[in-house]
């Protein structure tokens, strides 16, 4: 087959069409998701992060917003374990936070995705919508006891990720 | 993972004590030489000794700890007296928080008064279908085993004689076939005519599809039903194609149609609209859909847990399939999109096998509602032990998944319910906890006509308050009451109203549970009436949680609804506390309310009980009676420990008796 026939210039401009324009709607899919969530600019760059998540139904996008939650998670229990080192005195809220965050990567994060998997939605959204408890709980936590946070960024963000997904998955209702 | 609440009663805790080895010697031969008796099978007398003295101090122990009635309530407390209306401030504040509020963290201690006491609990729990089966009440539970959150689900079983006190059996199936190996869910039971019973229940599938499979006692004369078979045949049905493969679960009871098929209901949706299908079947294995549903709404979302069953003004309860003119049909849904359990009545044309509720206006899922608070996956069952149709709901933890981790356990049972037609109304169900409630009560305390003028708080001193049956009755001035009519159009509203501490012209007033001494922590559980623009008065039944707690990852929701009130009738409130749980039935169970709560300091001792009227232009006067409901608390559990040291006794003197013998025969 010659390359450069007509035929086969044809066939590829068309395949190349087709896949920007499956491309674009997928995309305007993502972003019509994410206009229904409190954070829409975070929404896409959590989701669009994912290749996945070009081909992604509604199920998939939250799947693809819990794994954020989870590694946001994670990253965050690795912050406090090193704020334990540098800030000894913080030791019992830390513990307080990392317990929370446990919560939330080993309880709420798996709960969710089966939920998801498994089609009953809203055990997912009580997954994430505990998250967010959890990050403003751990936040709280500080503040009652007379210190200044060292973690507000981080359950901030964790807050709205999770909101964020809370907001995804609502739309699976 | 807790171990249950409470020893089952039918099989009193048993010590290890029983277990040991008490160095029994067999009566001896007196024809026998007594030397080689004596190396061959007598123990030594110092250990018989040892052995007779640690048992009378075992049984001391015992019968001095378990028998000894440890008083409870702080006898500094005065009684009942009105405070002085003004003194305690007629304004909002008297119920608002101090300025400063110490810092607070989840302590082990204020987790585990959480812990309730007579509602179901087997640990990290979902709930099922509950059954009647041969002398026996069987529940079977969705149960998480693995944590105290939703995941991998098998069938948790437990059976009782009366539904309160419970015996936990093994896990009556789990997710060993590919159709249910991601959960085995929501199902129901079907008692054939034989008094066979069989099981139609979800599997989520290998692949998360949903289906419908088989499943029947492995041995039907046992009563415990503890083995259970899956039918080879599984899964029997499985979703239509128009429907999402996900949208397809919760099989109800089936019961017989005119043709002489099982029809059995199942709940789904199309787009945003909820529907119920029905399926014929004769052998539960093949199924036929019917071109009519059963009925429909749009913009309700998915229906879970459906429950369809028939109500008469005449009867308390009807089997399933029972049709007849003075019938009504009774049909429920749950929510997936609000978490709330909805129901309507309305007549059931077994021809048509259409459903049509009286009032559309209040139809599946825009309507009345089983309970306005926390309740949720709820199922009835035909118990034709008593003849009466009873109410189970599954009840969450509305705290963080980090508590319930610490604490180790989530979610209950609400207490059961028996479920039947208001026979004045005609328009509502009455929902009402079940008679064998009654026996656990104890410790009456009864006050009648305590007046309450406008700002009004009396404490009520009836000793420990987390475990109370409550009920009281208002009195109000006659005009308001002759007024007071079944509540038409107004919003069921309570949280719109800001809670107990706002103040209107004809309320709140009722109670203060889980109250501590300064009240920076209650939960008021109460009444309101609102006049509207006509004169007509509405009356409103609402738990406030907004100060249950001062720990801030709780719910602070206000829950409840308008109630319908007759003419002439008093206002009346049954409240059931038990620790964490709260529910409240208003005008003999025509509105319910169940309230989760999480009290830090308003526990143990401190919590207590305390009559309040907000209002400011009405006196109420309140009549009531309050009882200590347990199983075992740690305080009552001394005629437990009856049995095991009555045997303790028997064992001692019998080994004093027969060291006595051998020091005889060899003297």
């Amino acid at each position: 087959m010659k390359y450069s026939s007509p035929l086969t210039i044809l066939t590829t401009l068309l395949l190349l069409h087709e896949t920007l324009y499956s491309t674009m709607a997928d995309q305007k899919f993502i972003e019509n998701t994410c206009k229904g969530t409190p954070s829409p600019n975070l929404c896409l760059k959590i989701l669009l992060a994912n290749p996945k998540s070009q081909n992604s139904d509604l199920t998939d996008l939250a799947l693809i917003g819990v794994a954020a939650v989870e590694d946001k998670g994670l990253e965050t229990i690795r912050q406090i374990v090193a704020l334990k080192r540098s800030r000894p005195k913080l030791k019992p809220t830390l513990n307080y936070c990392e317990k929370a965050y446990h919560a939330v990567v080993y309880a709420d994060v798996p709960s969710s995705n089966e939920a998801l998997r498994g089609g009953l939605a809203k055990f997912a959204e009580d997954g994430m919508a505990d998250s967010a408890v959890e990050s403003q709980a751990c936040e709280r936590s500080f503040r009652e006891h007379g210190w200044v946070s060292p973690m507000t960024d981080s359950n901030k963000v964790m807050n709205d990720v999770a909101n964020v997904v809370r907001a995804i998955i609502r739309m699976l209702l | 993972m807790r171990s249950q609440t409470s020893p089952d009663v039918e099989n009193p805790t048993r010590t290890s004590l029983l277990d040991a080895d008490y160095g029994y010697v067999p009566t001896l031969d007196p024809t026998l030489p007594p030397q080689p008796q004596e190396t061959r099978q007598q123990p030594s007398k110092p250990i018989l000794l040892l052995i007779s003295g640690l048992l009378a101090i075992g049984l001391l122990v015992a019968l001095i700890v378990g028998n000894v009635h440890i008083e409870t309530h702080d006898n500094d407390v005065p009684s009942p007296e009105r405070r002085n209306p003004i003194e305690q401030g007629v304004s909002e504040k008297s119920f608002g928080l101090p300025g400063d509020v110490p810092p607070f963290s989840w302590t082990d201690e204020i987790l585990a008064w959480q812990a309730p006491v007579f509602h179901f609990t087997p640990g990290k729990n979902w709930m099922n279908g509950p059954v009647f089966y041969k002398g026996w009440y069987h529940l079977f539970y969705q149960y998480s085993p693995a944590a105290p959150v939703w995941g991998l689900i098998v069938w948790g079983h437990a059976v009782s004689r009366d539904m309160v006190h419970w015996r936990h059996l093994p896990i009556a199936m789990e997710t060993d076939e590919w159709y249910d190996v991601n959960g085995v869910w929501t199902g129901s039971t079907t008692i054939l005519p034989n008094n066979e019973l069989v099981v139609l229940y979800t599997g989520s599938t290998n692949d998360s599809v949903q289906v419908q499979n088989l499943a029947y006692p492995a041995n039907p004369s046992d009563p415990l039903l503890v083995n259970w078979v899956k039918d080879p045949a599984n899964p029997v049905l499985v979703p239509p194609k128009w429907i999402n493969k996900k949208d397809f679960r919760d099989p109800t009871t089936a019961w017989l149609t005119p043709e002489g098929k099982w029809r059995m209901v199942i709940g789904t949706k199309v787009n945003k609209t909820g529907i119920a299908i029905l399926y014929d079947t004769d052998d539960f294995k093949s199924y036929e859909l019917q071109d009519t549903w059963l009925h429909q709404v749009d913009g309700t979302g998915m229906w879970e847990c459906v429950d369809f069953f028939p109500v008469s003004k005449e009867d308390d309860g009807l089997d399933t399939g029972v049709i007849g003119p003075d019938i009504k049909h009774v049909l429920k849904a749950s929510m997936d999109d609000d978490r709330c359990d909805y129901y309507a009545i309305g007549n059931y044309n077994p021809k048509t096998g259409k459903w049509v509720p009286d009032n559309a206006k209040i139809d599946v899922g825009i309507g009345l509602r089983y309970d306005y608070g926390i309740y949720y996956a709820s199922k009835t069952f035909y118990d034709q032990n008593k003849k009466r149709r009873v109410l189970w709901s599954w009840i969450k933890e509305t705290d963080s998944e980090n508590s319930d981790i610490k604490k180790g356990w989530a979610s209950l049972m609400a207490v059961p319910r028996t479920v039947a037609l208001d026979p004045l109304t005609g328009s509502n169900l009455l929902q009402w906890p079940i008679e064998e409630l009654d026996k656990i009560r104890s410790d009456l305390n009864e006050f009648d006509e305590i007046k309450l003028e406008p700002g009004s708080l009396v404490p009520l001193d009836v000793g420990p308050t987390s475990q109370l049956d409550i009920m009281v009755e208002f009195e109000l001035d006659k005009k308001i009451t002759n007024g007071l009519s079944v509540a038409a159009g107004v919003p069921y509203n309570c949280a719109g109203h800001g809670g107990a501490g706002v103040r209107d012209a004809f309320g709140p007033f009722g109670l203060l549970v889980l109250a501590n001494q300064n009240l920076t922590e209650h939960t008021p559980t109460y009444f309101y009436i609102v006049k509207d623009k006509k004169g007509v008065y509405s009356t409103f039944f609402c738990i406030d949680q907004s100060r249950s707690s001062i720990a801030k990852d709780v719910d602070k929701s206000i829950y409840g609804s308008t109630v319908p009130v007759l003419e002439g009738e008093k206002l009346s409130m049954r409240i059931l506390v038990d620790h964490s749980i709260v529910e409240g039935y208003a005008q003999g169970g025509r509105t319910c309310i169940t309230s989760r709560v999480y009290p830090t300091e308003a526990i143990y001792d401190n919590a207590q009980l305390f009559l309040f009227n907000n209002a400011t232009n009405i006196t109420v006067t309140a009549s009531l009676k309050t009882w200590k409901m347990g199983l075992m608390t740690k305080n009552e559990s001394g005629w437990v420990w009856l049995g095991p040291s009555l045997i303790l006794v028997v064992v001692f003197f019998f080994v004093v008796w027969t060291w006595q013998n051998q020091r005889k025969n060899r003297s």
